[in-house]
This record gives C-alpha cells, sequence and structure tokens, in this order.
C-alpha cells in the first residue's frame, strides 16, 4: 500500500477506520513517546537541584525502596535523581556533539560531491583515515589532549563521529549531482554553491537527519564508555560512565543496584534513539516503511 | 553405543576438571600461601641498587638496619652501630650470614653495594647517598661510612638499602631475580602477575615456617572475588569492604604510618618563576592564606566523623604527622570545636552575606577546590567527607580529581589531598622548608615560609646525634603546625582478610609505610601455620 492509496482509503471510510491502529500511528506515538521522554530526561535534569542527589552519610547504601527508587552509593546519594542527572548530561553532551558533527559531515559531504577532484580525494582522505584507526582509541587519544573534562570528551565525539554520515552524505549528493535539473541549473548558470544549497541539499536533509538522530545514541555510549574508562567527565559531575566505574568498585560486594539500573537507564535511552531514527526512516521514507 | 561415549567423554572431562581444580589450589597441600597485596610490589624493580624495596618491606634483600614495631632501627646485616662524630658513622656487620647463592656477606659487599648506588646515583631516586663521601671496609665485618657534610638522615638510608652480593650482581637479573641474604627468594617472576618465592635454605636467622609464598598481581575486587572463591590466603581490601565476610578468613586491620593531608597555599594570589623550567607561573590562594580560615577548618572539623563516613571508620583521626614514627610530632589538640571555628572565621571578617551558607569577605567567597588523584577513589571520598563538615563551618570545599600530571600545576593555587608515610624524616623538609617550594616536584607546593622552621630543619639535618635530629624535628613540626599549612586528617589502616591457617605474627609487624598494602609482607619470615 502506498502512501497515496492509504490517504485515499482513510477519506472514503473516515468513520470506521478512525480508530484503527495502523502502522503509521504506531510509529507516530512510538516516535512521539521517545521524543517525550529524552527531552523530559534532559529538561528534568537541566533544572534538577543538587540537592536532589547531595551527600548524606546517614543513608548509605540503601537498596532500591519507595523513598529511593535506585538505592543510595557509598556516599548516600540518591542514585534515582543522580542517574536522571547523568542521563541528562550525557544526553546533553551527546546531542550537541552530534550535531556540529553532523555539520561537519554535512559540509564535507557536499563539497566533496559537488567539487569532485581533489576535494573529493581529501575528503575521502579523511574519512578514511578516521575510520582507519580504532574509534575508542582516537576518542581517548582527542579527549586526553584536550584536558578531558566536559570539553575534552564533547570536542573528541565531534572529531569522530563524522566520517559515516559524510558517507552517506556524499553517495547522496552523487546520485542528485547528475539528475537533469541539476545538470539543467548548470547550463543556466548558477555556481556550484548556488547549486549545492539550492538544489542538492533539500534533497539530502531528509536521510542527513534520520543519520544525525543515528548518531546520538553512538555519541552518548561513546561518551559513556570514554568516561568510564576514566578519560572523560570529571568524577565529580554526575554521568552514567563515572557511575558505572564507581560501581564496579561494589558489585563484588553485591551492591547491584549501582551498576543495574543507571546501565539500564544508559540502554533505553540509546535503544529509544535507535526507535525514533528507525521509524523516521519509515514514516519519510514510504517504501520502506511498508516493508 | 554412542550414547555411552558422549556419556564416558563428559565424565573423563568432569574427573579432569576436577583433578585441574584440585591441582591448583596450593592451599590444601600446605605448604606454601597466595598474597594478594596491592600492586606496587610490580611497579618496580626489585634490585635494592635501583630503588628497589626502600620503603622498608624487603624480602630478599636486607639491609643494615631494619624499623621494629616501635619504628625505632635494630639490626639486622649489623649488629652495631655508632655515630662517631657528625660525619662519621661505623656499622659492625653480622657474621656467618650467607647469600641465598652460598656466597658469604662481608663488608665487601657492603661497599660495593654503597659505592655503586653513590655512583649511579641517578638510577636511584630512592635512596639519597649525595651526602656521602666514602665508604671504607676495615676487616671483613666493619665499615666506616664518610659523609661529606653532617646530615644526619644518612641514618635512615642505611636501613633503606639493602645489601646485594659483589660477586653476583647483575643489574637485568636482579630487577626480578635478585640474589640477597633475606628469609626468601625469588624462583619465579612473572611481570604484572605474580612473585613466587621459596624460603632461602641459607638464611641466617630461624628458617620460616612457611615455605612458599605466591604474590599475585590482582585489582581489589578481583582479589576479594579471588578470596571469596577461596584462593587466596592474604588479601587486601579497601576500607569498604570492612564489612564484608569471608569464610575461613578474618578481617585484620593493621596500624600504618601512613597519612593523608590536605596541602593549601599559605600565599596570596601572585606570580613568579618557576626554578624548574624558568617559565612565569601563578601560585597562592587568597582564601586559604588567610591562617584563619586554615586553623578553622584544623579545629572546626570532626574527623571522627569523616573517618566514619568515608572509611566505615577505618582510620585514626589525626592533627600531625603520624603517631606511630620516632621523630614525628605527638602533640595534638582537640577537633571537632564548630563553635570557636566560627568565631574565628567571623572575627577574621569571613560572614555570610548573601545567605547560601558560605562564608564571604570583601566579595571573595571562603571557597577553594581539594584535588584527588583520578583512581584513587578513597582520596576522593575523604574529600568530599572533609567537605561536608566544612560547609558546616561556612567553608566551600569541591572535592575534584586529575591526573597528577595536572595537580602538579594546580597544587600551587588549589589545595592537593596526599598520602604520606615513610621512615625517613626527610620528608618534614620536603612539606615545611620554604627551600625546596618550586623546587622539588611535590615539596611544600602551599609555600609555607617559616625562617624558624627553615632553621630548626636544618638543625635537625646537621644534627651531631640521632636524638638531637628528633628533637630538631619535632620542635619544627610543632611550631609549623601552629600555622596549619596542611589539613591532616586520618592515619589510615590497612584492612586485610586472612585465612584462619595462617598466622602473620602481629607483634612483630611494624607501623606499615606507605605502599597501598603491600607492608604486610615486613615480617614474612615470622608468618607461620596455626596448630
Amino acid at each position: 500500500m502506498s502512501t497515496h492509496t492509504h490517504t485515499h482509503t482513510d477519506d472514503n471510510t473516515k468513520k470506521e477506520k478512525r480508530f484503527e491502529f495502523n502502522r503509521r500511528s504506531f510509529v507516530s506515538i512510538m516516535v512521539v513517546f521517545a521524543i517525550v521522554y529524552l527531552v523530559g530526561i534532559g529538561l528534568w535534569g537541566l533544572i534538577m537541584p543538587e540537592e536532589a542527589y547531595a551527600v548524606d552519610y546517614g543513608a548509605k547504601f540503601v537498596s532500591p525502596e519507595i523513598s529511593h527508587p535506585f538505592g543510595t552509593d557509598f556516599m548516600g546519594r540518591d542514585m534515582f535523581s543522580r542517574c536522571i542527572k547523568a542521563l541528562s548530561n550525557s544526553l546533553i553532551i551527546g546531542v550537541l556533539a552530534s550535531i556540529f558533527s553532523s555539520f561537519i559531515a554535512l559540509f564535507m559531504g557536499v563539497s566533496s560531491a559537488v567539487f569532485g577532484g581533489w576535494v573529493d580525494k581529501f575528503v575521502n582522505w579523511c574519512v578514511d583515515l578516521c575510520q582507519g584507526l580504532p574509534h575508542l582509541v582516537l576518542l581517548i587519544l582527542i579527549s586526553f589532549m584536550l584536558g578531558k573534562g566536559v570539553k575534552g570528551v564533547t570536542l573528541a565525539v565531534i572529531f569522530t563521529h563524522w566520517p559515516s554520515l559524510t558517507r552517506i552524505v556524499r553517495a547522496e549528493v552523487m546520485q542528485v549531482r547528475s539528475s537533469q535539473y541539476v545538470q539543467a541549473a548548470y547550463k543556466m548558470g548558477k555556481t556550484k554553491w548556488q547549486v549545492a544549497f539550492g538544489h542538492i541539499l533539500p534533497h539530502v536533509i531528509p536521510s542527513y537527519i534520520i543519520g544525525l538522530i543515528l548518531l546520538f545514541p553512538h555519541a552518548i555510549m561513546h561518551e559513556a564508555s570514554v568516561t568510564f574508562l576514566g578519560f572523560g567527565l570529571p568524577k565529580e559531575m554526575p554521568a552514567i560512565g563515572v557511575i558505572l566505574s564507581e560501581s564496579m568498585d561494589y558489585l563484588a560486594t553485591g551492591k547491584w543496584w549501582l551498576a543495574v539500573f543507571p546501565g539500564l537507564m544508559l540502554l533505553v535511552a540509546v535503544m529509544l534513539f535507535d526507535v525514533i531514527g528507525d521509524n523516521l526512516k519509515k514514516l519519510w521514507n514510504p517504501e520502506s516503511g511498508n516493508e | 553405543m554412542k550414547r555411552y561415549k558422549k556419556l564416558i567423554c563428559i565424565m573423563l572431562c568432569a574427573v579432569m576438571m576436577i583433578g585441574a581444580f584440585t591441582g591448583c589450589s596450593g592451599k590444601d597441600e600446605k605448604n606454601g600461601i597466595v598474597v594478594s597485596a596491592g600492586t606496587t610490589l610490580f611497579d618496580d624493580s626489585l634490585d635494592p641498587i635501583k630503588g628497589g624495596m626502600y620503603y622498608g618491606y624487603p624480602f630478599v634483600n636486607e639491609a643494615l638496619l631494619k624499623a621494629a614495631p616501635d619504628s625505632e632501627y635494630v639490626g639486622c646485616l649489623a649488629t652495631d652501630w655508632e655515630m662517631v662524630d657528625a660525619t662519621t658513622y661505623k656499622f659492625t656487620l653480622r657474621e656467618g650470614v650467607k647469600f641465598s647463592n652460598g656466597t658469604d656477606f662481608t663488608a665487601e659487599d657492603v661497599v660495593f653495594t654503597y659505592e655503586t648506588v653513590m655512583n649511579n646515583q641517578a638510577l636511584n631516586q630512592n635512596v639519597d647517598l649525595s651526602s656521602l663521601e666514602s665508604v671504607t671496609a676495615n676487616g671483613d665485618y666493619e665499615v666506616i661510612f664518610k659523609l661529606n657534610k653532617p646530615y644526619s638522615p644518612f641514618f635512615d638510608a642505611t636501613a633503606m638499602l639493602q645489601i646485594v652480593p659483589s660477586d653476583s650482581y647483575d643489574a637485568t637479573l636482579f630487577d626480578t631475580m635478585p640474589i640477597g641474604t633475606g628469609a626468601y627468594k625469588v624462583v619465579q617472576y612473572d611481570t604484572n602477575q605474580q612473585i613466587i618465592l621459596e624460603a632461602n635454605e641459607n638464611y641466617w636467622g630461624e628458617a620460616p615456617d612457611i615455605e612458599r609464598v605466591t604474590l599475585v598481581y590482582m585489582d581489589e575486587s578481583a582479589a576479594f572475588a579471588a578470596a571469596k572463591s577461596g584462593n587466596l590466603d592474604i588479601v587486601m581490601v579497601s576500607v569498604s569492604y570492612a564489612d564484608e565476610k569471608i569464610e575461613g578468613m578474618k578481617y585484620v586491620e593493621f596500624d600504618t604510618m601512613d597519612v593523608r593531608n590536605i596541602s593549601m597555599p599559605t600565599g596570596p594570589v601572585r606570580t613568579v618563576t618557576n626554578p624548574r623550567n624558568g617559565e612565569e607561573i601563578t601560585v597562592g590562594n587568597d582564601v586559604t592564606s588567610d591562617i584563619n580560615v586554615r586553623k578553622a577548618l584544623a579545629i572546626g572539623i570532626d574527623r571522627e566523623t569523616v573517618i566514619k563516613n568515608c572509611f566505615n571508620g577505618v582510620g585514626r583521626p589525626t592533627v600531625n604527622y603520624t603517631e606511630n614514627l620516632v621523630w614525628t610530632s605527638k602533640n595534638g589538640y582537640e577537633d571537632n570545636r564548630k563553635e570557636e571555628a566560627k568565631q574565628i572565621l567571623t572575627d577574621a571578617g569571613w560572614t555570610d552575606t548573601d545567605g547560601d551558607g558560605i562564608r564571604e569577605k570583601n566579595g571573595v567567597k571562603c571557597a577553594f577546590d581539594v584535588y584527588a588523584t583520578s583512581g584513587d577513589d578513597d582520596r576522593y571520598r575523604l574529600v568530599s567527607a572533609v567537605a561536608v563538615e566544612a560547609k558546616e563551618l561556612g567553608i566551600e570545599i569541591t572535592a575534584k580529581t586529575a591526573t597528577w600530571g595536572e595537580i602538579e600545576v594546580l597544587q600551587y593555587t588549589q589545595g592537593v589531598i596526599w598520602g604520606w608515610g615513610q621512615f625517613s624524616p626527610t620528608v618534614i623538609r620536603s612539606l615545611y622548608h620554604s627551600d625546596t617550594f618550586l623546587v622539588g616536584t611535590y615539596d611544600n607546593v602551599g609555600g609555607y615560609d617559616n625562617p624558624q622552621v627553615d632553621a630548626l630543619i636544618d638543625a635537625a639535618i646537621t644534627a651531631e646525634s640521632r636524638e638531637e635530629a628528633t628533637q630538631n624535628w619535632i620542635k619544627a613540626q610543632d611550631i609549623a603546625n601552629a600555622d596549619y599549612p596542611y589539613l591532616y586528617t586520618v592515619n589510615i589502616r590497612h584492612g586485610f582478610f586472612i585465612s584462619d591457617k595462617v598466622d602473620v605474627s602481629m607483634d612483630t609487624q611494624i607501623p606499615h609505610p606507605h605502599g597501598h598494602g603491600a607492608p604486610i609482607i615486613n615480617n614474612m619470615a615470622d608468618w607461620s601455620w596455626k596448630q
């Protein structure tokens, strides 16, 4: 069923079919839910006062209960609030880093395909260079060089996450570049930049946005792993990587809640980004949506 | 038939597995024990010439002197010693001692060891022999040290530098398999895995009861898990495991001379030239340079509560550089005097004007950062717990982490938490002498400068007797501590789980020097099997 016939059926049988739960509405609900959840956590963490996860030595190692749903840690800090704050930090850093990274990708991809020649070669060389190195090693290297912390880890994620998206953008642009109307635009005397922005970019935007959304989970995961290894966010800042590395000390003594809940939170967040990305792909790309 | 084959196969495998497992656990064979005492043993060379085991718990080579449980020195390879004058020391050596390879120990070996270190001082950062002019043998069993200037800490060096055999010294071999006179010898050395020791049959003292000791390299949580499954006999654990139980093992705590103190810049913010590289650097801190802030912290925080909160109550509160050494000051004061501390701050002009619970003075917030080394969670926890106490006084301490490389810069403008614990009193010079500021990488980072203290430290170093030196060291600390350049917090204790079958001879344990658990082996020769 193509999009066209779908709408057509809807028009004809509006009354009977209004509440039917089809794939499109399911996908939309999923996307909306995921966005609300992630934005909600991001905002909640932003406005959360520091007192919510303050040190309270009177309540060390409380196992999960109503007042502390995720338990407390070795300093009596409420793990639920700390997790929300941590995830919020990770989300904000991840999203920021991905957006900047995607700008690099967009710029590189478009210019590589539009200008061709040595520009294309150079971009490809950069992509190969970045992808040739193990991802985590490059991340650690850049983060460490820049003095770690928020700055280090954000820039490291920005500078390492553009290659795959660059390839996608470049391939898309290549496809559009050879189409008739682009050739026509050239013939009418438009410059390469005018064509790139006026005719090529709009066609690349959907796959760019999906690529960007699918970049978020990578960025967040990598931020967490670099922090976990001690090359990222500092210990005094709530971050999933920090919480998980702290929890390692207590696994042997059975303080399972210190690792399980933050780990689950991270997993769910990352999976939700995937849900948004995959489902948006289905919505924007009807052929694949009906596979 | 096929089915039986499979069954037999599985059964054979099972039998083999059981065999393999029982074969692994040396525990039941009663000839050896497996010890996990931190990883620091594996960090450096075992070669005494290169500064190996200088903290004073060697297991292969022995020094002329060794520390006793009361921290006084007693003879080891020397039986008698004498300070002839301020620059001459005479040591009489123990007779009838053999190295583990069968050669005799004589004055020649002592001369060889000291001369080799003197000529290769660059290789040895731990034992400083720069004050030594010459070392000569007088017969086979007497050695005379001549110093080029009076230097009383030389005496400590004779307890830190262990003797190697002159005939068979090999700079490469000794990194892992040194030959010494001690109760044990290395039979196998696997880098960052294990060191297997066996009793030295040529040992001059009483043969150790435990013939084989395997020191394993494990991180703390892995070691704890291994102990729980019964694979270790002695395991160092962090304070966070103090409440745990392991079947067949007992939790035991050991005294240390290892203190944790927070350095605070004692001067105002200014720019100076770094003598190490000639660069301009900023030093000082406008909050901690006020002695009233430092004093309020020192007398106001409740160290007992701090230790309870961050270390599960493991450790002794201290306001001094450890009580467990001869040359340290024991003159303390009461802490947790919150009202008095608050009054001091108020009188000095630090008041809370904006109602956020933190005091201000002339627009400067009474706040500073204290850095802990990243990776050392205990220190970070300690600072966090101190910060909670400081907040009650209206002082905001922010606990942060940084690598040693970063701390080398931050230490001049912010607080840093340090761990110190060694036999040589030269650490007092490093902590308080104004000459060491900016010269030594980690020395006197607060820039403490008191001519009276400097003079006492110099007098201690040039003292003509150990007693005189000790008196001057203590006086220097007393005067310096009245200026509170450091916030002393805790004299830590080391926690171990020890198998019920093994007796680690608590009576002959020395207070553990700084060593993250390794010092438990200081009296390994006295360990025995129970029953």
